[in-house]
């Protein structure tokens, strides 16, 4: 294990700081066609006419595609996970968020698959949008999604993720004082420095190339033969050196309509996003909205939590419940709670599909718990970081979900950032360890909630 | 198809003048850093062109106090010329970017797709530049508001003005170098001590604020005052109602740096 | 028109409202400038004109006739690598290499015009360039180590001045 703890060099810094590295857009075939996309203008609306044919027709146009080019139209890419397919490949009776792609064209050059894109003729309804995520459950909001406004298929076909420990009532008739708080984080934007891009090969021997810069390469040929509905052994990804991902290319965005435009041109085809596509049209982190409240002791202990979260899915679920269901088992932090009652669901409104990004669906829950904290400090008039201390995670404290903690950082982080700090901690917080609770850190109410560690 | 556009590169201002015309249906370029951007995102698509690199337009002169900036003199040149036009042209962009763009460019940049561009208008109206311009017509010298209002049809050939007594350039944080400056206030003294502030970011292009010069003893109510010379709207970069906030500080700040500097 | 790049001269056959990026990348297959934004925003795009730092998707190919145009790939190669790229590689300056191509030359630049190891002047000079992956810290020690006439050994990492061992596990 000679790497380990060692200052080792980048295996391809050299190719890094040479220009040699390979990205996607790098990679140089002879008869690649430029891609462009018809995207949705509009928010929401219903298509009452499609026509391509000015498209086709146009010199130097090699392929256009529309939802009709695609043999299985609409697939769960998470159905491993349970999630079945609610999303179109290609837009086909209605339109569910600006920038939804609906054609795509493959063209001599960039300009030509412009003007190409720019000729087809698009005849819509618009339709009132949901935006705000609080709306949803309005009895005059608009119904957006076939499923209703929110995800209804939570195991056992649950409208949403539900998470009950313990006796959350008891601890709140038992509280000297409950703390609220409510916490709406915004979209955040992956910006890598690469944007998507995939170019496609058609070879001689029937098998596609697909040159991808998927953050999942395994992931993205499983999608790409699915919606294709061919074997496996028929597409080839090449992977490699990514621009940039954070989570914003696990989407499989590109892969698939390169490919169906590579077939039907037998051409190489090329697309690449522009800027203004990545910040208008690519998948962003959720927005959140958490109402937090807490059931607390005047001394500083959490008795209790409640709390209700919306995630904003976008237009479609994707990878949203699998985000809200991680989101959900943290929604204590680096903290123990023994007596929960959570409700999450996951909604739809008329904005771009959210994705995964670094920390997918618990950095929110993050921001919410470490604020939520320092107000329930606030408001006892105690020390931010006693508090935290006297609630941190300790081994044999379980989980929201009922998982033992065998090796909890939260006590040594947090000693360590006051020393980072130079704030001086009282001795007994100073003293402090993740050891199993003990003494006046196990008052009754947090018996119940031990499990052991030995058996986890 | 930008691929089959007609391209003069003339090599003089008389053939840049000529070339241009009456300056219809012809796009110019300066260092190319605003248009370039339109033309590969599709928003613009020249059938002819004019690129000035070469037409012997760029280079700063100095009369006594007079200063004179050729139309597409580098704004990295303009960095050391005296406040407010100094500070503001190193505000522009970052060092890359200044490098190549103009100060014409800048001057006759239209609004962007949602944010406000030529920050140095504001600093050349605070010193009463005066521009010089060819097109139908012939050749003119005009205050340089003037030349904001009609410049369509104008070539801008150079800018004169002479260097204040003293000035002062504020603007709002930029996040990143490559984030357009959403407001900016310009003010100078002129050697007979009145003041003249200008302000960029709060219209569709730089202005005089008359009703804040007229109260530029007391900043405090200087920058009160210029509201009543705007109406700014909500853009890509900030709102309205943003913009109502802290155009009186900004004021109130410069006519401060400026009595500091005097 | 002419343009010399890396030392080798074209006839570039693109037309004159053509950005030096697209002449480079898909005319001349130099592709180690990057189509990051097309705008002037990130930096990716970044080459030596005349030796200065400048965005080649701004530059119209048509203004640049006799201009020398530098890319990474003429700074130096793997068996010769310039003082920036020795730099850039020891202390790890690099991580998805997708903005490198931009900061190196802007980097290169800077150390050239006799830029010193201030931070606050490196962050100013590379001000235009984006970097989603490092966080910027490790660029700024490799160009202020090229500044300084660092020496660079390629078999090790730098260990980063800026870290602090913010104490173990009790």
């Amino acid at each position: 294990m000679k790497a380990v703890g060692a200052r080792l060099p980048r295996y391809d810094g050299v190719e890094h700081v040479t220009g040699r590295t390979t990205f996607v857009d790098d990679v140089r075939v002879p008869g690649t066609l430029w891609v462009k996309a018809l995207r949705s203008p509009v928010h929401r609306a219903d298509v009452k006419g499609l026509d391509t044919s000015p498209a086709e027709s146009m010199k130097g146009v090699h392929a256009v595609i529309t939802w009709r080019d695609v043999p299985l139209l609409e697939y769960g890419h998470l159905s491993a996970l349970g999630i079945p397919a609610d999303e179109p490949l290609l837009a086909k009776d209605d339109l569910r968020y600006k920038g939804q792609p609906i054609a795509l064209v493959a063209a001599e050059d960039e300009e030509t698959a412009q003007a190409a894109v720019e000729a087809i003729v698009l005849d819509l309804d618009e339709q009132e949008p949901l935006l705000d995520i609080r709306r949803a459950f309005d009895a005059d909001a608009p119904v957006i999604h076939q499923w209703g406004n929110w995800y209804p298929h939570f195991e056992a076909e649950m409208d949403r993720r539900q998470i009950r420990k313990g006796d959350v009532d008891w601890a709140f008739e038992h509280a000297d004082t409950v703390v609220q708080g409510v916490y709406r984080p915004a979209a955040i934007e992956h910006v890598p420095l690469e944007t998507q891009v995939c170019l496609v090969v058609p070879e001689a021997n029937g098998r596609l190339t697909i040159y991808s810069c998927t953050q999942a390469l395994y992931f993205s040929l499983g999608v790409v033969a699915a919606h294709l509905q061919v074997p496996l052994n028929k597409l080839k990804l090449v992977g490699g050196t990514v621009g940039g991902g954070f989570g914003g290319k696990v989407d499989t965005a590109t892969e698939t309509m390169c490919s169906l435009l590579a077939l039907k041109s037998g051409r190489p085809v090329k697309w690449r996003w522009t800027r203004e596509e990545e910040f208008l049209c690519s998948s962003t982190r959720a927005p959140w909205h958490m109402e937090i409240a807490d059931a607390v002791t005047k001394d500083g202990w959490i008795l209790g939590r409640k709390m209700l979260t919306l995630h904003d899915s976008g237009a479609y679920a994707r990878f949203s419940p699998y985000g809200l269901t991680k989101h959900s088992f943290h929604h204590t932090g680096a903290y123990t709670i023994p007596n929960l009652s959570f409700d999450g669901y996951v909604v739809f409104t008329n904005r771009v599909p959210t994705t995964a990004m670094r920390g997918f669906g618990v950095t929110s829950v993050s921001f919410a718990t470490e604020t939520h904290m320092s107000r329930i400090a606030e408001v006892l008039g105690l020390d931010p970081y006693e508090i935290r201390l006297k609630n941190a995670n300790r081994i044999g404290d379980t989980s929201p979900n009922g998982v033992v903690y065998t090796d909890p950082s939260t006590v040594p982080t947090i000693q360590a950032i006051a020393d980072a700090m130079g704030r001086e901690l009282p001795a007994d917080h100073r003293t402090m360890s993740r050891q199993p609770r003990e003494g006046s850190l196990l008052p009754e109410h947090l018996v119940a909630q031990l499990g052991n560690p030995e058996e986890h | 198809m930008t691929a089959s556009a007609d391209v003069l590169l003339p090599r003089s201002p008389d053939e840049a003048v000529e070339a241009f015309g009456d300056g219809s249906d012809v796009t110019v370029i300066g260092g190319g850093t605003i248009v370039l951007p339109e033309i590969t995102y599709g928003r613009l698509r020249p059938t002819r062109a004019i690129i000035l690199t070469a037409a012997d337009l760029a280079g700063v002169k100095r009369d006594g106090t007079t200063v004179t900036v050729g139309a597409t003199t580098p704004v990295a040149e303009l960095v050391d010329l005296p406040a407010p036009v100094g500070p503001c042209a190193a505000n522009v962009a970052d060092g890359e970017i200044r490098g190549q763009a103009t100060l014409g460019g800048n001057l006759c940049a239209g609004e962007g797709a949602g944010a406000p561009r030529g920050d140095l208008q504001g600093a050349l109206l605070a010193v009463d530049a005066v521009a010089r311009s060819a097109g139908a017509g012939g050749e003119r010298t005009e205050p340089l508001a003037d030349f904001l209002a009609n410049r369509r049809g104008r070539l801008l050939l150079d800018v004169s003005f002479d260097a204040p007594a003293a000035g002062a350039f504020v603007a709002l944080d930029r996040p990143h170098t490559h984030e357009y400056t959403t407001m900016a206030v310009s003010v100078a003294r002129r050697p007979d001590g009145t003041v003249r502030i200008a302000v960029t970011g709060a219209g569709t292009h730089g202005q005089r604020l008359p009703s804040a010069e007229a109260a530029a003893g007391d900043p405090a109510a200087a920058g009160e005052a210029a509201l009543a010379d705007v109406a700014p709207q909500d853009d890509a970069l900030a709102s309205s109602w943003y913009r109502t906030k802290t155009l009186p500080v900004l004021v109130r700040r410069a006519l401060a740096e400026l009595k500091e500097a005097s | 028109m002419n343009l010399t790049v890396n030392g080798v001269e074209h006839d570039v056959a693109s037309a004159p409202l053509t950005s030096l990026l697209d002449v480079l990348r898909e005319e001349l297959g130099i592709t180690s400038p990057k189509a990051g934004c097309e705008q002037g925003g990130c930096g990716a795009c970044t080459v030596l004109v005349d030796g200065e730092a400048r965005r080649s998707c701004l530059l119209p190919v048509g203004a640049l006739d006799g201009a020398e145009v530098t890319t990474v790939e003429g700074l130096g190669t793997p068996e010769r690598l310039s003082t920036v790229q020795l730099a850039f590689t020891h202390h790890y300056a690099a991580q998805c290499g997708f903005c490198t191509s931009g900061m190196l030359l802007a980097a290169h630049a800077y150390v050239e015009h006799g830029g010193s190891d201030d931070r606050a002047e490196i962050t100013e000079a590379l001000g235009g360039h984006v970097c989603r992956c490092t966080g910027y810290v490790k660029i700024i020690e490799a160009v202020a180590a090229a500044a300084r006439g660092d020496s660079f050994d390629l078999e090790t990492t730098a260990a980063s001045p800026g870290m602090t061992n913010i104490g173990g596990v009790r």
